[in-house]
């Protein structure tokens, strides 16, 4: 069996592509190929050692090396094909792969079908416009994090976070940890970006000050970072004169969000939504161009690892049947986006099948009602840009949609009341 | 500077007062819980369902926490191993764990679900390893 036969090549094997390459392989097809960068299984679940991972998937709280493992072990079991270490550099429309490695070379191959599971990167300086000098010192959470708790590296003594990110908080507690003294944690909204969970269990905890409209107006250092300036900033987000303070410090971590890693996506034709960064798909995870499919952080940027996994599934499972030549349910349905809706995932579905809506709103409201189209209306207590959306819609739900198209709304309870 | 964590404020002498956010759902009430000279929780207000209430009790009667870092290795390629506790510690011996996990050294092989440190500070709680170290 040759590498470059594959019925399904997954590219990428974190808690997405792992996930994929075992649903596709226990959904029948026999040849199941993952393509991983780096020595081993697992991408970013390595430097993830806290816990919470897995207390919807498996019930139990895991840390991210023993959740990784647990999939690991699964694809070991299957005996699903691996090329570690090995990069993929293009994906055609026409769904030829080429990737390197330095044991065999430049590798081309034509699989019948592919996983796209590259998951996200952060938001780097570059992409912030922070005024200042240029020293050392200024890391992204998740580069820090993988110094930190991979190659035993402590960035610097005297921190200070910009964002309130899960990874940002995440690394303010495991810092502290470590003996560092983490100054604060600066965030431009009024509340804190991450999950409330970690923002208790890392930052109440160790009494790490979280300034909600904030932010880094000036970088201050030539060498090495030595101060940054933090503001206090208006409601359009700007600084607001006189409210300058300089924090001394040695370290400025960037947790300001995440960006779907689509540059293979896009080589291969595949349309992306401007709105999530990621491939525009059906409620199968299909893109626009036949036999590609994506799940996971690629598509868009979850809270929760658990969910990654389950949508990659759902790619998994959908590059099996398209291998099998099953039929896939086409008709499509689009949905909407409605009021303080910013995204959906998936943007189509069939309408004759259950499905999981994945939303995120615009901005935080409380007392506030769902809507999907006429079918769904749910009251939710509060909505919030950093707490992902999951709506079930069952088959018999789907059949009372009379239009092409379903809008997705949040309604709020004030304007119920006046109108 | 606002400070967005809990403070014990005293109040009129005897009651003091508890300041515990809810992590139940995205909501995260702050709540407040009025303690009488007993340490007995007298009041509870901020909470919006049952559900939370019980929790925030929970959380100032019993506050604990699943306990994560990494401890150094030797003769192995990886420089650390990430591990846990097997069962949640004491929110409030957190940097005692941290101090006592910075003195241990691990060998190769370790499996992961491998006892590192047993009996954690005296407190029947296992050190285990989250992953496995080869050599």
């Amino acid at each position: 069996m040759k590498y470059s036969d594959a019925d399904v090549a997954v590219i990428g094997s974190g808690p997405a592509g792992m996930a994929a390459a075992i649903r596709a392989k226990e959904e029948g097809a026999e040849h199941v190929l993952i393509l991983e960068r780096q020595e081993q299984l697992g991408g970013l679940l390595h430097q993830c050692v806290h816990n919470g991972f897995g207390l919807f998937y498996f019930g139990q709280d895991l840390t991210g090396p023993e959740y990784g493992h647990r999939f690991a072990e699964k694809v070991r079991d299957l005996g699903i094909r691996m090329l570690l270490e090995t990069m993929v550099t293009r994906i055609s429309p026409d769904r030829q792969i080429t990737a390197v490695n330095n044991r065999e070379g430049v590798l081309c191959l034509t699989p019948k079908s592919i996983v796209l599971a590259m998951g996200c990167r952060e938001r780097s300086r570059g992409q912030l416009n922070v005024p200042g000098t240029r020293p050392a010192g200024i890391f992204t959470a998740g580069t820090a994090q993988r110094f930190v708790n991979v190659e035993g590296w402590i960035p610097g003594k005297k921190i200070v976070v910009l964002g309130s990110g899960d990874i940002g908080m995440i690394m303010a507690r495991r810092l502290t940890i470590e003996g560092a003294d983490v100054k604060a944690v600066v965030e431009i909204l009024p509340y804190a970006g991450g999950l409330t969970r970690n923002e208790v269990q890392c930052l109440h905890d160790f009494n790490i000050p979280l300034l909600l409209e904030h932010t880094v107006t000036e970088i201050h250092g030539q060498q090495r970072l030595e101060a940054v300036t933090i503001a206090k900033v208006n409601k359009d987000k700007k600084p607001v004169n006189g409210t300058e303070q300089m924090i001394e410090c040695d370290t400025l971590l960037l947790s300001v969000g995440l960006i779907p890693e689509n540059e293979l996506s896009r080589m291969a034709g595949v349309a992306l939504d401007p709105l999530t960064g990621g491939p525009v798909v059906d409620q199968w995870r299909e893109t626009n161009v036949s036999g590609i499919f994506a799940g996971g952080n690629v598509v868009h940027v979850h809270d929760l690892v658990d969910d990654v996994s389950w949508e990659a599934e759902i790619a998994g499972s959908s590059a099996a049947r398209f291998v099998k030549k099953e039929e896939m349910e086409k008709e499509k349905k689009i949905l909407k986006l409605g009021r303080n809706i910013r995204y959906v995932v998936p943007q189509t579905i069939s309408a004759q099948h259950d499905v999981t809506l994945y939303a995120r709103v615009r901005d935080m409201e409380e007392h506030v009602t769902l809507k999907v189209g006429d079918i769904v209306s749910k009251s939710l207590r509060v909505v919030k840009p950093g707490e992902m959306l999951k709506i079930d819609l069952s088959r018999s739900q789907l059949k009372q949609l009379k239009d092409d198209a379903a809008e997705l709304s949040i309604e709020s309870a004030k304007r119920r009341q006046n109108g | 500077m606002r400070l967005n964590y809990p403070l014990r404020v005293q109040k009129g002498g005897k009651m003091v007062e508890e300041n515990i956010v809810c992590i139940g759902c995205p909501l995260g009430c702050r709540t407040s819980l009025r303690i009488d000279h007993h340490g007995d929780v007298a009041k509870i207000t901020g909470y919006k369902c049952k559900e939370g209430r019980q929790y925030v009790l929970e959380e100032y009667r019993n506050p604990v926490r699943i306990f994560t870092t990494t401890v150094l290795t030797e003769k192995s390629s990886r420089p650390l191993l990430p591990v846990r506790t097997n069962r949640p510690i004491l929110k409030s011996r957190l940097k005692e764990a941290t101090l006592t996990l910075v003195r241990v050294k691990v060998k190769p092989p370790v499996k992961v679900g491998r006892v590192i440190l047993p009996n954690l500070l005296n407190s029947g709680v296992d050190v285990v390893a989250t992953d496995d170290l080869l050599e």
